[in-house]
């Protein structure tokens, strides 16, 4: 396992696998679709998505799946400058309001 | 009607289907699709992929020009692990640029 | 400026409350909504795409190569062209189609994230994901077999393909005996998902 490299686990040692699949919750169809629309759109490049998942060093495995390239949208739209980090702060807000008052 | 290949051309190509070659024991830092099992390893190509912008470069924002050719290649898994417990027969398979092979 | 917020339409909560990432990536849509890069009717025309028709497509290109060897000979030469000669669109999946024979059984995996051909089969499930699914099976793929219920005899020659760069793989699992004569329909129906990726076989 390393920081370095931690998506690149080919051969390492593993427990056992959960063979079912659990599918995907609502949020993560979506995440997965707006993820979809950005590279088909090479808005993004899905190298550069890859590359700033990796670079989440031992977050990596900290993170579930979706929790991870959400992470890795979020880093690479901000350098592209599609939004600004207080943007996004904001936004993150607002909806984290709406939730609540729900 | 011009129907889409999985294919594409690399005529100007280092290595053919059936040769021999070694991937680069090589860590260098940065995005790279050669995973660190088949690196130092022998294996064979299996097919020839064709020519694709570098993924190494267009991780970062670059073009990834110019392109690389990329390549299938055949690994026996008694060659990757020491301590592969299946047969002889049993072979892994996966692609990797030309700047990551030597010939062996 | 008039906001075409999505919120409107989320009929589907998922239980409980949602997670920072949750929260983190529907903003991320909004704001993009906002700044007129995507639409939402995009995302949601990509979702129905996922959910209603890349899944379907899989198991009716492998029926059809089952019941047509010529089709299964070019699908097995170029698997990206086979399927737009059957009206498959792939999109930007590069698609290899690797055969199970009585010598050969073949299974994918990415190791590195995971690659899949999505265009063909829908969204990968949560154990191809998994770290230990790519942890484990290139170094020990007959044992993790065994965990899916699938044992593979010594003498057949098992392939791990890792879909590790442009490339994506499926699986023409063998045609079952006893299917002779079955329409196109029915043997789609026999071809689940696991089998395409190698991890199962089917079964009658």
């Amino acid at each position: 396992m390393s920081d370095e490299h931690p998506h690149d686990m080919g051969g390492e040692p593993g427990g056992r696998i959960d063979t079912a699949d659990h599918g995907m919750k609502f949020w993560e169809k979506q995440a997965n679709a707006l993820r979809n629309t950005l590279t088909s759109r090479k808005l993004v490049r899905l190298d550069e998505l890859r590359r700033a998942a990796e670079d989440l060093g031992s977050r990596y495995y900290e993170l579930e799946y979706f929790e991870r390239t959400t992470a890795a949208l979020r880093a690479v739209l901000l350098e592209h400058g599609f939004f600004t980090e207080a943007e996004l702060a904001a936004k993150i807000a607002e909806v984290r309001r709406r939730y609540e008052s729900a | 009607m011009n129907l889409p290949s999985a294919y594409t051309e690399a005529p100007a190509r280092r290595f053919n289907v059936g040769e021999r070659v070694r991937v680069k024991a090589s860590e260098p830092p940065g995005h790279r699709r050669t995973p660190h099992y088949v690196r130092g390893k022998r294996g064979v190509i299996e097919r020839v992929c064709g020519t694709f912008a570098n993924p190494e470069e267009l991780a970062y924002g670059f073009d990834g020009e110019p392109k690389r050719v990329l390549y299938r290649v055949r690994f026996e898994q008694r060659e990757l692990w020491a301590d592969y417990r299946g047969p002889e027969h049993d072979y892994l398979e996966l692609e990797i640029y030309e700047h990551w092979l030597e010939r062996a | 400026m008039k906001h075409h917020h999505d919120h409107s339409h989320d009929r589907s909560f998922d239980s409980g409350p949602p997670s920072e990432y949750e929260i983190m990536s529907r903003a991320i849509q909004e704001l993009l909504v906002e700044k007129g890069i995507i639409t939402p009717e995009q995302v949601r025309a990509r979702m129905e795409q996922f959910d209603a028709d890349f899944p379907y497509r899989g198991p009716r290109v492998i029926a059809h190569a089952w019941a047509d060897p010529g089709f299964k000979a070019r699908l097995l030469a170029d698997g990206k062209r086979a399927c737009a000669e059957f009206g498959v669109d792939l999109e930007a999946d590069r698609l290899i189609a690797v055969e199970n024979t009585p010598q050969v059984h073949n299974v994918i995996v990415c190791t590195l994230c995971s690659c899949y051909p999505r265009a063909l089969l829908g969204m990968p499930p949560t154990w191809y994901k998994s770290e230990n699914y790519r942890r484990r099976i290139v170094r020990e793929p007959r044992e993790v077999l065994r965990e899916f219920g699938t044992v593979i005899p010594e003498h057949v020659s098992v392939r791990v393909h890792d879909s590790n760069a442009d490339m994506r793989y499926v699986v023409v699992p063998m045609r079952p005996a006893g299917t002779e004569g079955w329409s196109e329909e029915k043997l789609a129906g026999l071809i689940t998902r696991d089998s395409l990726v190698g991890v199962t076989v089917p079964k009658i």
